[in-house]
């Protein structure tokens, strides 16, 4: 018998997993307090989905601005960074240095300066998603080949143009990617800050029912996040794909759209 | 009057040659100070000329064309194009082709091709007819499409060779353009630029580091010694055209390349 | 910039961001309430290390990351390595990873402090589970990494499966290996630092969060310092070994 393809394996792991969430704490195998069955989980998020809807939006607000601060402020940094030898030498070590220590500590500081409520979340997520964007933006500009630019000098393109047709479209590849990551850091950066800190918000209502010990409700919230944060992937998976349409030009699609930038970024986030 | 200034423009054009270069010497900062890298290069290219530079590695061709080309500044001498000096890059009178083919990747070859022309804001229609020209001219027809990747190494290299023709300067330069391609590429390429050469009845500077190409290719050879790189040679290739691959096994053929090895041999 | 220059100005850097933490507190441009002086956070640092309670909460938080280390790395290299090596089981697992990925695991910690509480197991859990996927992903590119021809040139030679694990995989992996343990223990000192903040009653994390929560800012800011310091530190150390393991390599 040939053995099954990787997908349809893969499609019977998700298959399997939904069963037995559903099947296990209902069959009395494990407490449903650690992990309720998941029509209860549904149930609870459709009954009370102007709770998590309201929540959802304080977060949306949050994460939108964040990701403003985060995605404007590091490819403006990782370009000058990037583009300038003297400071990109200087400056590109002390971040990867900076890399190895846990952002999170620095919220309880965002918290004691901005109180509890939005501006915190916004701060922190900021400053967590800057990095990843900078850092891309920056690397995206230093491969750009040099003979890029010297064909685009050789052939009369005046330095805006050279900017436009051939900065650009040479490091939007990185570029982009980094602003994958660096808002999928924004997305957690609000999250978690909800979670340890904070009125409002879907984090909030996750720590909220967990120390109310209800299950179900944590489980929704936890969905509601899952989601978010797997949409936001897909969209920018999306943008990815259109704008550098001419990388796959004529090759077939393969099983999952593995970004030849996957493994060109800096470290993933370790949130 | 028309006849008197038809006369006028001809001897204006034989009096100034496509490609003149006066006492050019250049330095750059090394670690250690400045490393003279030219040395008082005198060289004069006619119009319709296929001129060849070959030296040892290091000696400065790639940067002399880069000077020529108005792509790098030059510590001291004179470079002229048809009379005027070259100090930026002038595209109209100056194409330059590549040793990395350097097509921009998220263009395809027709807009590759097209590049050069879209800085000038040409029209839609008219860069395209140009740039289709082009590509058939260097037996890309119906290419246009694909993108870099979809392409050969050789294919890439045409496509570069059209970009440099596009805007139709009397000049091209050709810095190792076939290098990265395997040997028979390379033979086949070769042919082929002979062939789009007596079209077009430009005037070539190409730089190799093969002496078979070099004679293969040349009306002339400049041969230049190591750093600080000068000329050291010009060796007429008297050869008739069109060439042929038969004239490489030819005593003569042999004869020439062994003049030139030998004095590549001798300031290394 | 030569690289002696280079340190040069570093230092200059850190030493004007030093001063100006000095400085303008001091000067009242910063409301030292907010953001106390150096000077007063280095001598709350240097008090606080002499506390037994701080002594207890490092030796605590040290404790979590060392046991979830050494949880979470066999594991993971294992599974890795099993990715690699089996082509049927790489192709099922990792666009799995790659889904993994894209979710952060940091959301799942309440179901970790709902099914084992609030205590040591918990964030041991916590910290190995957000630690595990990276080092599947590092530990299979590791495997793959290794140049098929030397393997190729080993199996000429009737090398037997050990033989190429041992001499051909081990040197040629040493330096990503090193590189996949520095990045692991980042995830992992950064996982069990979320699970002290969120909910702990021990531990360094949780000390750092009371403080932030009472205002206890000079005391906060030795905390960061402190554990920003040791992040740093051990990255470093890693690095240079990394760097010293690497020298063969173009």
């Amino acid at each position: 018998m040939t053995r099954p393809s990787p997908r349809s394996v893969r499609w019977l792991i998700g298959i399997a997993q939904l069963v037995l969430w559903e099947a296990v704490p209902r069959l009395g195998l494990l407490p449903e307090l650690f992990i309720p069955p998941l029509t209860k989980v549904l149930g609870v998020l459709w009954y009370d989905h102007a709770i998590y809807w309201d929540a959802f939006l304080v977060t949306l607000y949050e994460v939108a601005i964040a990701m403003m601060i985060a995605c404007g402020a590091g490819i403006l940094t990782g370009a000058v960074v990037g583009s300038i030898a003297t400071l990109r030498d200087l400056l590109l070590p002390v971040f990867s240095s900076l890399y190895a220590v846990p952002i999170v500590i620095l919220y309880s500081v965002f918290t004691a300066w901005f109180g509890i409520g939005s501006e915190s979340k916004i701060v922190f997520a900021g400053v967590y998603g800057f990095f990843p964007v900078m850092l891309s933006t920056a690397a995206g500009i230093r491969t750009i080949d040099e003979q890029y630019m010297l064909v685009a000098r050789a052939v009369g393109a005046t330095i805006g143009q050279r900017i436009t047709r051939v900065i650009i479209p040479a490091s939007i590849a990185t570029v982009l990617a980094g602003l994958r990551l660096g808002g999928a850091l924004t997305i957690i950066g609000v999250v978690v800050a909800e979670m340890l800190v904070s009125a409002a918000g879907i984090g909030y209502l996750v720590t909220k029912y967990r120390t109310t010990l209800d299950s179900p409700r944590v489980f929704a919230a936890i969905i509601v996040i899952l989601l978010f944060a797997v949409a936001f992937d897909q969209l920018a998976r999306m943008i990815e794909r259109r704008v550098l349409g001419w990388r796959s030009a004529g090759r077939a699609e393969r099983g999952t759209t593995v970004s030849a930038t996957d493994t060109a970024l800096p470290a993933p986030a370790p949130v | 009057m028309q006849h008197v200034a038809n006369l006028t423009v001809a001897r204006e054009q034989v009096a100034s040659p496509a490609i003149e270069v006066r006492s050019l010497s250049h330095v750059y900062q090394g670690r250690d100070g400045a490393v003279p890298a030219l040395a008082g290069i005198d060289l004069s290219v006619g119009h319709g000329r296929f001129t060849v530079i070959v030296g040892p590695s290091g000696c400065g061709k790639t940067s002399l064309l880069l000077m020529i080309a108005g792509l790098r500044r030059q510590a001291a001498g004179e470079i002229f194009c048809e009379g005027r000096p070259m100090t930026v890059p002038d595209p109209a009178r100056i194409g330059v082709v590549f040793q990395e083919a350097s097509l921009f990747p998220w263009l395809t070859a027709i807009d590759n091709v097209e590049f050069p022309l879209a800085l000038k804001h040409m029209p839609r229609e008219d860069r395209r007819a140009r740039a289709d020209e082009m590509l058939k001219l260097v037996g890309l027809e119906g290419f246009g499409g694909r993108y870099p990747h979809e392409l050969s190494g050789g294919m890439k290299q045409r496509v570069s060779i059209a970009r440099g023709l596009v805007q139709d300067p009397p000049v091209l330069l050709m810095d190792e353009p076939f290098a990265a391609l395997d040997e028979q590429t390379r033979m086949t390429m070769g042919h082929e630029l002979l062939k789009i050469w007596s079209e077009t009845s430009k005037t070539v500077v190409f730089i190799t580091h093969s002496l078979t190409e070099a004679v293969y290719l040349a009306d002339e050879v400049l041969v230049m010694s190591a750093r600080p790189g000068r000329i050291i040679d010009r060796v007429a290739i008297e050869l008739p055209r069109p060439r042929t691959y038969e004239m490489m096994a030819t005593d003569v053929f042999g004869r020439l390349r062994e003049r030139i090895w030998h004095q590549i041999r001798v300031t290394t | 910039m030569s690289r002696s220059y280079q340190t040069l100005v570093r230092i200059a850097l850190f030493a004007g961001l030093a001063a100006a933490w000095e400085l303008f507190p001091r000067a009242g441009i910063v409301d030292a309430m907010l953001l106390p002086p150096l000077s007063d956070v280095l001598a709350t640092l240097i008090k606080l290390l002499g506390q037994p309670n701080v002594h207890e909460a490092l030796a605590v938080t040290a404790a979590e990351v060392i046991v979830a280390f050494l949880i979470a790395v066999p594991i993971g290299a294992l599974i890795g390595v099993m990715a690699a090596e089996n082509e049927y089981f790489g192709e099922i697992i990792r666009p799995l990873l790659f889904y993994v990925f894209s979710i952060p695991k940091s959301i799942f910690l309440p179901l970790f402090i709902l099914a084992l509480g609030i205590g040591f197991p918990q964030k041991v859990a916590y910290a190995a589970f957000s630690t595990v996927f990276i080092v599947i992903m590092s530990a299979s590119a590791a495997v793959e990494s290794v140049k098929a021809e030397h393997t190729l040139v080993a199996r000429s030679y009737g090398a037997t499966r050990s033989q190429i694990v041992t001499w051909v995989y081990v040197p040629s992996m040493l330096p990503i290996l090193l590189e996949t343990l520095r990045i692991a223990m980042i995830f992992n000192f950064t996982g069990v630092m979320i699970a002290e903040m969120y909910a702990s009653r021990t531990g360094i994390g949780h000390l750092i969060a009371n403080w932030g929560e009472n205002f206890m800012m000079p005391q906060l800011f030795a905390g960061v310092v402190l554990l920003a310091s040791m992040s740093i530190l051990f990255n470093e150390a890693i690095r240079t070994l990394e760097a010293r393991c690497s020298t063969w390599r173009t």
